[in-house]
């Protein structure tokens, strides 16, 4: 139970750093993509 | 003193990102929905950043205190079904007119100008609401850690959000979003962790649940389902239509990234607002009492009771980067629909000026910064209005979408449906005519067809037509068996249901009725262009669309499209 609940409160933190990681790989992807094809991010 | 250095430098380090994408002339386009090629970085930090607001947390928390172990997932889960469920629709928006700026251009161009207008009437309002709501936190918050008052609070934030996106419009936006979201997730990461093992890790957790009463304990509560869960659920759809934040999102982003942008969103959106709602079940657990009993209090006292007073600051700078990025979402928002639903297609009439455009972009954010400040200083009570636009919402959530899919939904029973939903919503939700004998029954029966037909889209959305179908009769049917004689005691429900399922019977049964010729959905993509036509930029529209540039899409609309 103990373990069970200390996954519960915990995965959600774990998640948005999964979801951090994610974003901010693409954001520098997007950027380089970018730049070779010389127009703005956004 | 720190309060005020703290937003000093959030406001200034988001005015000075917004300098790096800064152009002299900005075009009205590119002001509305950047170069409809967002990439999926920063289009799923924007969409995630945009729908969390200041609100996301408190409520969350108030969820999880309230309601127990499954409280955060009855908040957080809808929240980020919301972005979910609008995909798949979203595809089809986007099919239909790959140029637009606003869903509204979409359903003008699809009916004219009066079923178009009920859909920018309610985007306008529930992103004034929207704007009102964040300047209160912000003004609540600041006048709590700090001496300065609630008023100051509320102006620093309206005025600051005005100040980085009033030049660049959406561009803006959606560049300090992804900044935004950074600090805000990062955050996020380390405080709910850092208060869970501070208040005694799992062990003390589990020690704490006798603390709470057996449906707190229970996590297939049906008070927290009842109470929670369904009251969002049947506002899923309503919100991810009547949101024009969503929308502009959805025209902005390259489109074959459409899918990964809003599943990476409701996942982030999802996992954030879900780990703070747990502080909320911490404090429970502990038999903590909020503050002068306002559970908008559980997060700081949790932060302040069990952490160092830099975490303060942390949580500081979250809730204004959450609120912030909602706000200037919403001053971007009601900017396109002013400049392309109100001037473009109602005022000039295809002959819109492009620099025209953009003041009247600017012009609404600075009306609308004014309307949020005056609206939040003086706590005006906005129920009413927030009852409305839920209403309106739901009302016009059918409409909408047969209108895309389906050919022979006609202009008049677009408005007639979405106009005699009011009513009926009206006549349930304050109980104007009595909600006992056959008139309960009626509402019932109308409710268990909106019940119906919210499966019914939402399944359609993912796996088509049959199985939207056969999900919508079997949910009909259970809604009729489970809810009649018993969902008149839950009026609020009974109401928004019954708008669900008011406007989709009179749709339906005026488009069948209706002897005009079914509507040939190509013209939409001639009829929804942009505004500016670039020369160097024309190539890139061009291959977003699918088609070759300076095809009709770029000028449909017909403007003359000078260079600014």
């Amino acid at each position: 139970m103990t373990a069970l609940m200390g996954f519960y409160v915990l995965i959600w933190p774990a998640l948005t750093l999964g979801v951090l990681i994610l974003i901010c790989r693409a954001v520098i992807r997007d950027r380089r993509e970018a730049r070779k094809e010389n127009r703005e991010l956004v | 003193m720190t309060v005020v250095l703290l937003l000093l430098a959030f406001y200034g380090g988001t005015y000075l990102l917004t300098l790096g994408i800064r152009k002299k002339n900005e075009d009205a386009d590119a002001f509305m929905v950047s170069n409809h090629r967002v990439g999926f970085g920063i289009g799923a930090a924007s969409m995630t950043a945009t729908w969390i607001w200041a609100a996301s947390f408190y409520a969350a928390a108030t969820s999880g205190y309230t309601y127990g172990v499954s409280g955060p997932i009855h908040y957080g889960l809808w929240g980020a079904l919301m972005i979910l469920f609008i995909y798949p629709f979203g595809r089809r928006f986007r099919k239909l007119a790959p140029n637009a700026h606003t869903l509204g251009e979409l359903i003008h161009a699809r009916h004219g100008s009066s079923s178009q207008l009920i859909l920018a009437v309610s985007n306008v309002m529930g992103s004034v609401i929207s704007l009102m709501v964040n300047f209160t936190a912000a003004g609540a918050l600041v006048s709590v850690l700090s001496p300065l008052s609630f008023q100051a609070g509320v102006i620093i934030s309206g005025v600051g959000v005005l100040l980085y996106t009033l030049w660049s419009g959406f561009r803006a936006s959606v560049m300090t979003d992804f900044a935004q979201l950074v600090a805000l997730m990062a955050i996020a990461v380390v405080i709910i962790p850092a208060v869970f093992f501070a208040m005694g890790g799992p062990s003390e957790l589990v020690a704490g649940l006798d603390n709470l009463s057996a449906e707190q304990a229970n996590f297939f509560s049906m008070d927290a389902i009842l109470n929670q869960g369904a009251p969002f659920f049947v506002a899923v759809l309503a919100y991810a239509i009547g949101n024009q934040t969503i929308s502009q999102r959805l025209f902005a982003v390259n489109e074959s990234h459409i899918k990964p942008t809003f599943l990476t969103a409701t996942v982030g959106y999802g996992a954030i607002v879900i780990g703070l709602g747990m502080i909320g079940l911490m404090a429970l657990t502990l038999g903590i009492q909020p503050l002068d009993g306002d559970m908008n209090n559980l997060i700081p006292q949790m932060v302040s009771g069990y952490l160092p007073p830099f975490f303060i600051a942390l949580f500081f700078v979250l809730v204004i980067g959450s609120l912030s990025s909602t706000a200037d979402s919403d001053l971007s928002a009601l900017s396109a629909i002013m400049m392309a639903d109100v001037y473009g297609k109602n005022i000039a009439k295809g002959k819109a000026d492009p620099r025209r455009m953009l003041l009247v972009g600017r012009l609404t954010m600075i009306i609308a910064t004014v309307v949020g400040i005056v609206f939040a200083s003086f706590s005006l009570d906005i129920l009413v209005m927030l009852v409305f636009v839920g209403a309106l919402w739901g009302a016009i959530v059918f409409p909408v979408i047969a209108s895309c899919f389906w050919s022979r939904v006609t202009n008049k029973a677009f408005t007639t449906s979405v106009v005699i939903a009011m009513i009926m919503f009206c006549l349930a939700r304050f109980e104007w005519l009595p909600l006992a004998g056959a008139t309960g029954l009626m509402f019932e029966l109308l409710a268990s067809i909106g019940g119906g037909i919210i499966i019914a889209l939402m399944v359609f959305g993912f796996l088509g037509r049959a199985a939207g179908a056969i999900s919508g009769v079997l949910a009909f049917i259970a809604m009729l068996v489970f809810a009649t004689g018993f969902l008149r005691e839950y009026t609020v429900l009974l109401a928004s249901l019954t708008a669900y399922g008011t406007s989709t019977l009179v749709c339906v049964v005026m488009s069948l009725m209706s002897k005009e010729a079914p509507f040939d959905f190509n013209t939409i993509r001639e009829r929804v262009g942009n505004y500016d036509a670039v020369a160097d930029d024309a190539p890139q529209k061009g291959h977003d669309s699918g088609k070759p540039s300076g095809a009709p899409g770029d000028h449909a609309a017909g403007q003359p499209a000078p260079q600014s």
